[in-house]
């Protein structure tokens, strides 16, 4: 259905400052990179500092001269002109849309508003102790990894002569970040005189180049690696801790006494980002980041447009690559931000503010939060930050919204324009999403593979513009049978499109059936765009079986 | 506002047996609001009827308007013009408006679309609760902001019944005990005193068809309406 195009554009002012949640070294770096791009930053940490303070990783398991470059950076930002830094202050709420959005800050100042025309969120990890995966208790000589890098920066006389073991990756699967921070310790220890340090291992996460490094280094200075399928047996005893193992090269079990035992910590999502996401409208990953795996996104964008997220916001990130984050947003921003406007097509999503009923659905269902409620107290649809999914259009219950090319009234048109002149063979509209269904369909086509002399395909921007009333109208135009035709779980564009669509598939087929008509007649399937030949099938065994009927 | 709930399709569908000529009114206001009756609504309950009755071989031809709302007169007036193309009238709104339209169009049958539930809110898209039955002499203020008429299994004004179990109604461990509700919330406040008297009943006579002519309205009604 692309015509050539003709939108109208709308220019769209937006603000220039941008909010940074978090001053850890991810949020510094990010302030740092969007400064520089000439937009003012507003950088909001909840602790005391920013800087190294702020930080995930102790501060003792950063060399010195790390911590010497980390502070000289944290020096450069608090001096920037183009940085105001606001610690002690959290964020309250949040409304409006990508260019345009009004932020309520609390902290030492009494609760502000703030205009930002975008934000990056820059969560900490947080530090997991594993103890209990090993079913030990903290205290005595069973001690952390944070515990330990606190004694290594000032009691290091504590582990003259001793026997130190570590282990590592049996309460989680192994992590470089987690790895670099034992490699590090076990690597001082050894350095201390008359130390054993023992490391038990299930698996050497050691991918990265400067732990591959770390690792020989450690091992050439004396510390003892056991690569281990399972977890050592661990006693504590009054004079010590007795570590069981079985030897997977003898077979046999083995044992060892240590001083002290170094428990693993996990580096996991901030139980905080929770409360954020809500705050922030944004979809909450797998283990509480905030990012969903969407294989069409920039690495740091989130399901709304202007929000981004650095660091451990979105996974778990050694500091290079929060930097390489911090790099990704500034882009983004600028992207976003331009030089303060923007041009948008104005045809996007239109919303008839004399039909809408102010029911919420449509803000309520926009997967990428582009609905906003205005001051005057009605739905506004930001054209920066519209998809054009449609799935509001398809919710609405007054059609008070349409979709750029793909209005209700030219789907209708379009369907019954395909039922006009056709011949024997069975009817079947194919509604297929532009992002999977529609490209399978041109490939099968380009291959030169036979389709169904009676299909007709309707092309959508997101299975989500689907209409229950279109499914239902194209058997009342006379189709014979109905598909729906979406991307794979998960892997839809707009989030949610796809399980909308599947949604109204199953509300379509029980009220077609009160209606007597074959349930089976619609049918709802995934696709990915490189599935030419499997589409083919599909539309070809349903003509198939509606021919039989 | 009012919630409402689509009928089943195939007691809409017998109501509509014996016409061939339908105009489905559906109503921009609470039923809109709530997914049962406004324009969406009426588009998808014609091209199910429309399918059916195609099977049926008794083909029925379906007209299609969703006016701002059925309960007022002026909304329905723009329906003057074209009832006449039909044989029936469905209507999509709640009781109140459906009887409106009937009063509006006394000649032509009126069929309702859907069942009006209550007086209730909205927790999520497609989501709404029960709040009020409109019992014409609020308590809310005594009891903590929680309606003991609508809540209550028994609707009962001055504490639980001997049902009351940990927490929830006797009728279903799902449903809350409102009067749990109520005391808990109450001393939170440290307001528990509120329902230390006992409350007279309500006076349900009140239940008899009532009118109100808002206060200052009544010189209006003579002057205008009282013909
Ligand atoms: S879904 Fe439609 S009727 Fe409801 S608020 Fe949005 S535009 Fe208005
Ligand atoms: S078209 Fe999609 S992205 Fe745009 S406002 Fe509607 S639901 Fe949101
Ligand atoms: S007491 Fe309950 S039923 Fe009566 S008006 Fe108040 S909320 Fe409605």
């Amino acid at each position: 259905m692309s015509q050539p195009n003709t939108t109208d554009m709308q220019k769209i002012e937006t603000a220039s400052n941008v909010l940074v949640l978090g001053g850890g070294l991810a949020g510094i770096c990010t302030a740092e990179a969007i400064a520089a791009q000439g937009y003012p930053v507003l950088l909001v940490e909840p602790g005391e500092a920013v800087g190294l303070k702020a930080e995930s990783r102790p501060l003792n398991s950063y060399s010195q001269s790390e911590k010497d470059t980390l502070n000289k950076l944290v020096e450069q930002v608090r001096s920037s002109e183009n940085i105001e830094i606001l610690e002690k202050t959290t964020l309250s709420c949040a409304t409006g849309v990508a260019g345009d959005y009004r932020v309520w800050l609390s902290g030492q100042k009494p609760l502000s508003e703030k205009q930002v025309g975008a934000i990056v969120v820059a969560s900490e990890l947080i530090r997991n102790p594993l103890n209990a995966a090993y079913g030990l208790e903290i205290g005595g000589p069973v001690i952390t990894q944070t515990d330990l890098e606190h004694a290594l920066a000032s009691e290091t006389k504590k582990f003259t002569g001793k026997t130190v073991a570590f282990v590592v990756g049996f309460g989680q699967s192994g992590n470089p970040l987690v790895m670099e921070r034992v490699l590090r310790s076990a690597l001082e220890l050894a350095q201390i005189e008359g130390t054993t340090v023992y490391v038990y291992v299930n698996d050497l996460k050691v991918a990265a180049e400067e732990l591959e490094r770390l690792y020989l280094k450690a091992r050439d200075n004396g510390v003892l690696f056991f690569k281990l399928s399972q977890a050592p047996v661990i006693e504590t005893q009054e004079n010590g801790i007795s570590i069981t193992y079985s030897d997977p090269v003898i077979l046999r079990d083995i044992s060892a006494q240590a001083d002290f035992l170094v428990i693993e910590e996990a580096m996991e999502a901030d139980s905080a980002n929770a409360h954020l996401a809500c705050l922030l409208r944004l979809d909450l990953g797998s283990e509480g980041f905030m990012q969903t795996d969407n294989v069409h996104r920039y690495p740091v964008s989130t399901n709304r447009e202007g929000i981004f997220v650095v660091g451990g916001s979105r996974q778990v990130k050694a500091l290079d690559q929060a930097c390489m984050d911090a790099e990704n947003a500034a882009l983004q921003v600028r992207r976003l931000l331009g030089d303060g406007t923007r041009l948008a097509p104005a045809n996007k999503a239109v919303l008839d503010i004399g039909k809408c009923t102010f029911c919420l659905t449509c803000y309520r269902c926009c997967p990428h939060g582009a609905i906003y409620w205005s001051t005057e107290n009605k739905p506004v649809i930001s054209l920066i930050a519209c998809q054009g999914c449609g799935i509001c259009a398809s919710e609405c219950p007054m059609d008070a919204i349409q979709i750029g090319e793909f209005s209700d009234k030219a789907i209708h048109d379009q369907v019954q324009k395909s039922m006009a002149n056709t011949g024997k063979a069975p009817n079947i509209v194919a509604f297929c999403c532009q992002n999977s269904a529609q490209e399978a369909a041109q490939m099968a086509a380009d291959f030169g593979i036979a389709l169904p002399e009676g299909l007709h395909l309707i092309q959508v921007p997101c299975a989500g513009k689907i209409d229950l009333d279109y499914i239902l109208n194209a058997f009342v135009q006379g189709a014979d049978g109905v598909l729906v035709m979406a991307c794979h779980p998960r892997n839809c564009k707009s989030e949610h499109g796809n399980t909308y669509a599947r949604w109204r598939v199953n509300d379509a087929q029980n009220r077609l059936s009160k209606a007597g008509l074959d349930k089976a007649r619609l049918s709802f399937v995934t696709l990915a765009s490189n599935m030419g030949s499997e589409f083919a099938r599909i539309v070809t065994e349903f003509e198939t079986w509606l021919r039989d009927l | 506002m009012i919630v409402a709930e689509r009928k089943p399709f195939e007691e809409i569908k017998s109501l509509l047996e014996p016409y061939q000529k339908v105009l489905t009114v559906g109503c921009g206001t609470c039923v809109a609001v709530c997914l049962a009756g406004g324009e969406k609504e009426v588009g998808i309950l014609n091209a199910e009827l429309k399918i059916a009755r195609k099977l049926e071989g008794k083909p029925i031809e379906t007209g299609a308007i969703t006016v701002e709302r059925q309960c007022d007169m002026e909304f329905l007036e723009e329906l003057d013009s074209m009832v006449d193309q039909y044989d029936a009238l469905l209507s999509m709104a709640c009781g109140a408006g459906i009887q409106f339209l009937a009063e509006r169009f006394p000649e032509k049958p009126v069929f309702p679309a859907v069942d009006t539930s209550f007086i209730g809110v909205n927790r999520d898209v497609g989501w709404y609760e029960e709040k009020c039955r409109a019992c014409g002499s609020c308590v809310l203020g005594l009891t903590a902001g929680i309606c003991p008429v609508t809540m209550c299994a028994k609707s009962l004004f001055n504490g639980p019944c001997g049902g009351t179990n940990k927490q929830s109604c006797e009728i279903n461990v799902n449903q809350p005990c409102a009067w749990y509700r109520i005391h808990e919330r109450l001393s939170k406040q440290g307001r528990l005193k509120n329902i230390m008297e006992i409350h007279p009943p309500n006076d349900w006579r009140n239940q008899a068809p009532r009118t109100i002519i808002q206060p200052g309205y009544e010189e209006r009604l003579k002057a205008f309406n009282g013909k």
